[in-house]
């Protein structure tokens, strides 16, 4: 298990650094464009009045708030200010991700990102590998605990969001989720559209197969339940993490489904104490 | 070292708390999410609506024009927003918008709405962000977009675009 300050200073720059690049290939002007009388605010958005929707959506309004959040993601990403910066980063996160969610529904592909950054905001992730501690030289005495603590409460966070989603449709029936009709029908659907991300047409295939495919899906549901392994045994972790891999490419070729934040955070459970002893 | 413990804690139970009353009551109430992806199984019994974005343009050609090109920061919503606002959803929130609460009253109730009330704003959005990528004199420019419903009834593995309707703005 990490339990250094440089750890957990990677740690860092792997959750901010995500969410930089997503803002930054993100057309913020667009969804300016968009009707807000389309939007329906999602929990704590609806705290929100509409005279301050009604000036954020508009191309400006939108250009601003991805301006602000590029800097303050930057700022956090390369740790300066980092007390200050992951704090203001994880608050415009989760406000822009509470807006998207507004317009459409309330996905989870980053919502294990920004428990992530509620972590990192609270936790010493400055004190290492970042531009703070180049600029102040001296070191912070913290005992192993203050670094290994926060990285062991994302990875169970992770195994949470798979071992929750296992016993969900658990809950909801097993029997019809492994019907031989679940995962074809679920596929093509998502695959009929021009208003998914992807237009990917595999999903067409999957009716011939169908009779192997409750064997398939119960692997998926076996794999989830199990996910929690991966963060106390080393030698399971690299077996559930490639499963992971495989499983997320799939639904993006098979469902045109991708969660590329969550799989980007993978890199949470690299041991990087060993990187930095090897140098 | 026992402050640090105490934070850690309430930071624990802070994060896991509302997540275990989510995953609980199967409740998705933003920020706290249950993970809840895929919980309904697909039933091939059931029949499913689905919609395809289309240009035409000032040359005569219709274009398919995948959305995530004119909206990519709504990655992977798209597909519900268009859901949501075919099913006039921000017209059924207990706080609608003062323009869609005026709409309500001047149609006489939601019963009274026509589907997608909103969605020639929507379309009209889409047609102008597609237009203003291209010259002012291209042939490539659209005079018109529309969103074409369709449905595929189910049942069995055929069939999938049985057309429905037709929103069209022209721009």
């Amino acid at each position: 298990m990490p339990s250094s300050a440089f750890a957990l200073g990677v740690a860092r720059v792997v959750v901010h650094s995500t969410f930089l690049v997503s803002v930054l290939i993100a057309s913020f002007s667009a969804v300016g464009h968009l009707p807000v009388t389309i939007l329906r605010p999602a929990g704590v958005m609806k705290l929100l009045p509409w005279s301050f929707y009604d000036r954020l959506v508009t191309p400006s309004g939108m250009t601003i708030l991805k301006v602000v959040m590029v800097v303050s993601l930057l700022l956090s990403t390369t740790g300066l200010f980092t007390v200050v910066s992951t704090k203001s980063s994880f608050l415009l996160v989760l406000f822009y991700q509470g807006l998207l969610r507004s317009f459409g529904h309330f996905n989870h592909d980053e919502m294990l990102g920004v428990y992530c950054l509620v972590v990192l905001a609270f936790t010493p992730c400055g004190d290492e590998f970042s531009l703070d501690q180049w600029w102040n030289k001296k070191r912070v005495a913290r005992p192993a605990f203050a670094y290994a603590y926060p990285i062991l409460l994302m990875q169970l966070l992770m195994a949470w969001v798979y071992f929750s989603s296992c016993l969900i449709k658990l809950r909801a029936g097993w029997h019809g989720y492994l019907s031989p009709d679940n995962l074809p029908s679920l596929a093509i659907y998502h695959s009929l559209d021009n208003l998914h991300d992807t237009a990917f047409r595999l999903a067409f295939w999957l009716p011939q197969f169908k009779a192997y495919l409750p064997v398939l899906v119960a692997l998926v549901l076996l794999w989830e339940f199990f996910f929690p392994l991966a963060v106390f045994f080393t030698r399971l972790r690299w077996w559930i993490l490639g499963g992971g891999v495989v499983f997320h490419l799939s639904t993006l070729f098979f469902m045109n489904i991708f969660f590329p934040h969550q799989l980007a955070l993978y890199l949470l459970f690299v041991n990087w104490d060993r990187f930095r002893k090897s140098d | 070292m026992n402050w640090l413990k105490i934070k850690y804690a309430v930071l624990t139970v802070a994060i896991f708390l509302p997540l275990i009353w989510a995953f609980v009551y199967v409740r998705n109430a933003y920020p706290v999410a249950a993970w809840n992806v895929m919980m309904a199984p697909g039933l091939l019994e059931h029949g499913r609506t689905y919609w395809v974005l289309r240009g035409e343009t000032v040359s005569g050609a219709t274009l398919d024009i995948p959305a995530i090109s004119l909206t990519n920061a709504l990655y992977a919503r798209t597909w519900t927003m268009v859901n949501a606002t075919v099913d006039n959803q921000a017209f059924k929130i207990t706080n609608p918008h003062p323009a869609n609460a005026e709409l309500l009253r001047q149609a006489g109730g939601l019963e009274q709405l026509p589907l997608g009330a909103r969605l020639p704003d929507l379309l009209r959005a889409w047609g102008n962000l597609y237009n203003e990528r291209l010259a002012p004199t291209s042939p490539q420019r659209l005079k018109a977009i529309r969103l074409d419903m369709y449905r595929w009834e189910g049942g069995s593995y055929a069939g999938y675009d049985n057309f429905i309707q037709t929103w069209r703005q022209e721009l």
